[in-house]
Order: structure tokens, then sequence, then C-alpha cells
């Protein structure tokens, strides 16, 4: 989602030379759109670099990139995410063990894996909601960092966003947090999943969300919301459809959770309907314009947990993050054809148990979140074009130490 | 690192060790949690006090090859290395995963591609490919209620132990998974003294030349037992210090209460070496206790002694030299290995932290060495995984602990 700041920012001389760097990669990305080539991955086992003061992560539910390839994620990092003495003996009281102790909820790293910023948490002045439930993180053009959640605290049930400087300090609040959302209120939210801000319009798009079957699309400075809708552009209602069963009939609303929604260049919007398995896209004013299943056997979470596009001025690929089937799609933006998909489930790097949350950089390269006890973040360097692998890849390790058999 | 290099945290080395931290707790007692951390953190202060050198080890993060089917592991118990370099794990399976986030493959109908539990006990080649999986109940045996700890004897055979409900025995198979004994009964609510039964045995090892097995017994009963190889007969038992073993409850484990003389459950280790000698974890006591094969106390060491709950000492692993040069112990409550010299039990160096990344620990609950002197482990409750730390040869000590061995150049900066 960075490439517009990316060259909003090439007046650096360092900015130059990356992006001359990523120009020539990335137009072959441009150029090998047919079909018969994609881009190809290799997981990073050594990326980020481990965390100080014995931190870790729990479930991890938001990674995004910035306009300097800082990388941002964001975790659930609440007692009640972890095994209390098995898992962070040195946050008990007295403490039981040298390791471990919940990191902060937002975690900034450089490119090359150095963690060199953590904040956030509940204000101790009160002058904003933290969420109960962390949900989606996302860097506008700004360099401001928006947050959803999922989750109720004692003030109620999520049904804001908050809105913060790169370093942490709080910008803004858009919506309270309380009881009884609805999809038609033009106040409030219902448990926000993720966020995209479009720089040209200075607009946000809202996947809302885990109660709220709808987009909301908001002045990405005032909060004022000024549009909505549902599946195919209808009128959201809060009836809820029935449960997917494969071969359906699309139902006209969303099921919930709305789990992620994205601006391409081109002006269109790639909606998440998770547990739809469904991948609606619209104009940027709500007009439907198709939609797509994946993976159509999928049942209970569904298979499309996120989406980010190549980055490329065309976007040619989409990649789709499914934590049900613990992979990642490769998929051409223009059929909407699914090139080839890489992960499987397990702790090894480049597997997976949930793969949750998906961004890519300025060079291509793509980093993923893990929720549930997945709770890492890991990154997939880019290694240019090669031909489409058949079907599932599994593990993108090097050539030689996958598996033989 | 708090504590420096002065002499006051020298006079915490070695085998001043155990009076000195007793006074040292005496003096703090009633340390607020900042303090009682720092206390933590300087329990191994003492090993940048001596430069030296140690084995060294880096992660491969790319050991062993992805499991085939979509198959996940469950909490994984134990480790143990065969004449050929094989590698076996055994885990806990569907137990201790997911139904809806985890096993969507395994459920009817499937929810998803993924996940299905393995098979409970895996053998890799020494390259990491899977090529065997064999486990559960049986005609003619009842399969642990909760897997513990897999060892592999003298002859390749497989013997695991177990600490659910009704985990009275230990099972023995053929290296692909015929059955071949079971010691003991299943349902027996046996004591420590018992000649018949075992109480939730943790693990196995091995004098192969004496044809005697070592069971850590374990999370019911508080004793080493030592069963003749081939007829499972339990020919010698002790306790703490030798002592006649005893089921009482002895309450938490107090850092700085007079050491006690009974082990506290679980016993998750009783490891006997070439020259003789039985090292067995006494787990929630922070400590290591060296007996003679006859169970003749010989001397103690403890381990990171302000560890609560569950632990420091889980498992422990020798050097692959013939003279068993250094020992590696597993602390799943502190999130890494510590190299150790044996002779002197000092502790040298460590590795390892909280994490998920290659390198990084979730309870690292056991360890193994290959010929070649690779080491194994394993992980519980959600680490769920094996890792190989490749063997490179004896270098200096770079730090009290380590991190995440990583190759050199992934970590700086």
């Amino acid at each position: 989602m960075q490439k517009r700041n990316l060259l909003i920012a090439s007046g650096l001389a360092v900015s130059v030379i990356a992006l001359a760097c990523a120009s020539e990669a990335l137009d072959d990305m441009a150029s090998n759109g047919g079909g018969e080539t994609a881009p190809m991955f290799q997981v990073d086992p050594f990326w980020p670099k481990p965390l100080p003061n014995h931190w870790i992560l729990g479930a991890t539910i938001g990674v995004d990139v910035d306009s300097r390839d800082h990388v941002w994620i964001v975790h659930r990092n609440t007692p009640d995410q972890f095994m209390a003495n098995q898992e962070i003996g040195a946050a008990q009281d007295p403490p039981l063990s040298e390791c471990c102790v919940p990191a902060p909820p937002v975690l900034e790293f450089d490119p090359d894996g150095n963690l060199v910023n953590s904040w956030g948490g509940p204000s101790e002045t009160g002058d904003y909601d933290w969420p109960g439930s962390n949900h989606g993180i996302t860097i506008d053009h700004m360099d401001n960092v928006w947050i959803g959640g999922n989750g109720t605290t004692d003030a109620g049930i999520d049904r804001h966003i908050v809105k913060f400087s790169r370093d942490g300090q709080f910008l803004a609040q858009y919506g309270e947090p309380g009881a009884d959302p609805t999809s038609s209120s033009m106040e409030n939210f219902g448990r926000v999943a993720k966020i995209f801000v479009d720089p040209a319009e200075n607009e946000a798009y809202i996947a809302d969300g885990y109660i709220n079957q709808r987009v909301a699309v908001l002045d990405a400075s005032s909060g004022e919301m000024k549009r909505m809708w549902g599946a195919y552009g209808n009128t959201p209602t809060d009836e809820r459809p029935p449960r997917y069963e494969p071969g359906e009939t699309p139902p006209q609303q969303f099921r919930t959770p709305v789990h992620c929604a994205e601006l391409s260049n081109d002006g269109l919007l790639y909606v998440c309907d998770r547990p739809s398995n469904r991948i609606s896209v619209f104009q940027p004013d709500g007009t439907f314009v198709t939609e797509h299943i994946i993976a159509p056997q999928t049942r209970s979470q569904g298979s499309t947990w996120d989406i980010d596009f190549s980055p490329d001025d065309e976007q040619t690929y989409l990649y789709l993050a499914d934590g049900q089937n613990m992979k990642v799609y490769v998929i051409l933006r223009e059929t909407m054809e699914t090139l080839y998909s890489f992960g499987d489930g397990g702790r090894q790097p480049g597997l997976f148990f949930a793969v949750h949350s998906i961004a890519v950089d300025s060079q291509g390269n793509i980093y993923t979140t893990e929720t549930y006890e997945g709770t890492r973040v890991q990154k997939f360097t880019y290694m240019g074009m090669g031909p489409v692998p058949a079907g599932d890849m599994g593990a993108p390790w090097p050539e030689d130490r996958r598996r033989s058999n | 690192m708090p504590g420096g290099k002065g002499a006051a945290s020298r006079k915490l080395t070695a085998r001043s060790g155990v009076a000195g931290l007793a006074l040292a707790g005496s003096v703090v007692g009633l340390a607020c949690a900042a303090e009682a951390l720092e206390r933590l953190a300087g329990q191994d202060q003492a090993i940048a006090d001596q430069p030296g050198t140690a084995p060294m080890f880096e992660v491969d993060p790319f050991w062993p090859r992805p499991l085939p089917n979509h198959w996940i592991l469950g909490s994984t118990v134990g480790v143990g290395v065969d004449s050929r370099d094989h590698v076996y794990i055994i885990h806990r399976g569907a137990s201790t995963l997911d139904g809806r986030t985890e096993m969507g493959a395994a459920t009817d109908p499937p929810t998803g591609e993924c996940c299905v539990p393995a098979p409970q006990v895996l053998e890799f080649d020494p390259e990491g490919n899977l090529v065997n999986s064999w486990g559960g109940d049986g005609e003619e045996y009842r399969w642990p209620s909760s897997n513990h700890g897999i060892a592999v004897d003298g002859v390749d055979n497989i013997w695991i132990g177990g600490n659910g409900p009704g985990d009275s025995q230990v099972l023995k198979f053929t290296r692909d998974g015929r059955f071949l004994a079971a010691y003991g009964l299943p349902d027996q609510d046996a004591s420590s003294t018992s000649t018949e039964h075992f109480g939730r045995p943790a693990k196995i090892s091995f004098d192969n030349q004496a044809q005697e097995a070592y069971v850590a017994d374990g999370y019911r009963n508080h004793r080493v037992a030592v069963v003749d190889m081939n007829s499972g007969d339990i020919v010698r038992y002790w306790g703490a210090y030798g002592n006649e073993p005893s089921d009482e409850n002895m309450g938490p484990y107090d850092p700085d209460a007079p050491l006690v003389q009974q082990f506290r459950t679980p016993v998750h280790c009783a490891e006997p070496t070439h020259d003789g000698f039985v090292y067995v974890c006494d787990r929630p006591n922070d400590r290591i206790q060296v007996f003679r094969k006859d169970g003749t106390y010989v001397t103690e060491r403890r381990i990171a002694p302000m560890t609560l709950g569950d632990g420091s000492t889980w498992d422990i692993a020798f050097s692959a030299d013939p003279e068993q040069t250094y020992m590696y112990l597993a602390d799943g409550k502190n999130m890494k290995v510590y190299i150790l010299d044996r002779a002197s039990l000092e502790v040298l160096t460590s590795f390892g932290d909280g994490g998920r990344q290659p390198g990084l620990f979730f309870a690292v609950h056991s360890i193994a060495t290959d010929s070649q002197g690779n080491i194994y482990t394993t992980e519980t409750y959600e680490g769920k995984r094996v890792q190989k730390f490749i063997y490179r040869g004896i270098g200096e000590i770079p730090a009290a602990n380590q991190g995440a061995p990583w190759p050199a150049g992934e970590i700086g900066g």
C-alpha cells in the first residue's frame, strides 16, 4: 500500500538509490503479468532480530510497512494472552524465572529487523480508549498509526479507532466504546478489523468488522463518516446470514468479520468477507464490481483474512493470507487467478499457525503475522520472478532444504 | 547485566555457590519483584568472570524438513537419538491442539486443508527427512494417557514413559513401533517404594553395558528407579541424597529455605554416564544431584536457584566425546540451554531465550545429542517443535548467555 508514499519520499538521496534498485525487480514483476511466471519468495528465518528484555509476543494480529520500509506490528500483550506461570514467569510477582515478559503492543522494526521503537497500551490520562483486543495496524501517508479493536473493556465493546503519531503520541479517537454496535451508525463502529488510508483522497476505509457487516469510509483528518455499504453495495443490515455452506449462493450481506478493505492504485477496493471465503471488489464509492470465492471448501473462520498488493505501479499481484488453511496465495490481480500458494501448518519458518495479517514493502518483500499461538512476525524475501510452482509450494525454503520426498 | 563482575558476584560462584546463595537469600528474603528479577538475572553472572572455551552451537532453522500430510505437532515432550543418528520425538497430538483454529483438517466435516495431528512418535534421519511414524494404543498394551519422554537403548529399542492419570508403567518397542514389553501396569497408585510399578515416569536412560535402565520416577513418585533392561524388574531405587524415598508433600520450593532431603516432583531426568555417575534432575528444586550407580550420593549443584514454579533442571544430555566432558541442561522455565563442564558442574555459558524464532524457546523440555555432537531439543506447552543445534567445535565463550545461537552476522547491528 505504500507505493505512493515511496514516491513522495524519493527526494531523499538514500531513497532514490533504494528505489532504483527496487524498480528493476518491480519492472520484472509488471512485465511478467501474463501468469506464466510469478513473484517468488523465500522465508528469512532470522528476521526480525531477537527482542530485548526477554520480551515475547502474544497473538500478533496486525502488520504494516511505512514510507521508510519500517515494519510495524501490533499484538495482544495482556496477561490473559499468555500462560501466566509457564510463559510469562518474569512478569509474575514474585517473578518465577528470567523469562518472559509481554512486549509492548506496538513494535517498530527497521528493514534489517532491529527493534527501533515500542509503545502502546491503555492511556494513563484517560484521553483515549485503548482497544480491549488489539486488531490491525495501519501506517498512513503521514506516518500516523491507526489501530482497530475487536474486544470489550469496562467502557464497553470496541466501537472505535485510535490514531497515534509514529512515536506513539495520541492524535485522535473516532467512535466510542459502548453497547450494541449497529451497521448503520454514523458515529461508532462494531469491532474494527483493519483500516486502509487512501492518501490521494485522504479517506480511511474501515473493515467494520467483527460485529458490524460493512465497509465504512471516513475523512482521514476529521474522522467524519462519509459513506458505508454492505455486500454488493447494499445498505448494510445487522441480520446475520446463515452459516457458510460450500456451493451456496453468496449472501447479500457480509458475514462477520469483515476482515480487510484494501484500495488499489487503479481505484478498486478489495474487501475480505472472511467466513464467506469471499473477496468482494468495489469502486471507491461502493459500486459493486465483482467477487471471487477462494478455497470454497473452507468452513469455520473462512479463507480470506488479509490482502496486500505487489509494489509495482500496476500492483500486478495480490497476496492473500488464509489463516484457516495456513497459507498465502499469490494471485494475478487482473484475473484473480491463484497462481500458487506457499506455507502450511507448523511452527518452523515459512509455516504458519493462523496467518492473520500481511503487508508488502517497497522492495517486494512480504511480512506476515500469526494470531492464536502463532505469535510471530515473519519476513518472506522477494526473490524475483520465477516459473509458477504447481499448486502449493509448502514452506518457501532454500531449494536444497525443502522436502525431498 | 546487573551484578557486575566484582567480588560480590564472584562469591556466588562454584562450590561456594550453595552457601553464598543461602546467605544472600536470608538478607533479601522479602525482596520486591524488581530485586528478585535482578537476583534471577544475576544467577549465572559468574560464567562471565572466567573466560574460557566451550562447545559452540548454531541453530539450523531448516531442520527437520516440513512434515507431510499437513501434520503438526502438539506439545513435544521427548527426544532421543539412535545408533544411526536418527532422531525420535514424541508429542501429545490432538490432546494439546485446538480443534477450531489448529486442526481444521481433522474435524468432521473438515473446516480447512490444514492441519492434522501427526502420529505421536516420529523418526527423522540425520538430514531431517521423516522416515517413520507410529504410536497409540495396541492390543497388548495401553498407550500412556499423557506421553512423556522417549529414549533409545543400545539396541535401538524405544522406551517411553507417561505423566498422565493412570500412567504407572514404562513401554518398550522396536524402533519401528512393534511392541516388546510393558514394565509395571497402568492404573496403579503405587508409591515411591513400589518394586512393581512406577508413578508417572518422566524419562528413561540407559547403562547399556550393565543392561540397566534408569527411570526418572517421576510426576507422582519421588525417586530414581533402576530397572533390569531385559526383565523389567526394579532392582534398586533411591530418593534425594540416596535417602529412602518418601511421598511426603513438601509444599512449594522456597529458594531461601534449607534444601529438602527428598526430591520434589517431577523427578525429570536420571542420566548415567560412561564413568559411572548418574545425574538426576530434581526439577522444582532447581538442582542436579549426582550419584554413583548404586545410589550413593556424590554431590549436587543448584542451577538458577531463584527459579520458582516449574524449576530450572528439566533434562540433561552429554557431549559426544567418550569422556562426556560437557553436560547440556535444558531449562524450560528460563527458556534456555546451559552448557556445563561436567567435572566441575560449572555453568560455562548458555544459549536461547523466550520466543518462537529459531534458537529461541517456549519451555524447552527435552534434550539429546547425536554422535556428531549436535544437540536436539523439543518444546512443550505451545512451543510444539523440535530444533537442531549444529555443533560448531570448541570456541571462546562469547557471553554468559548467548541468546539466540544464530549464524554470525545475523544478530549484530
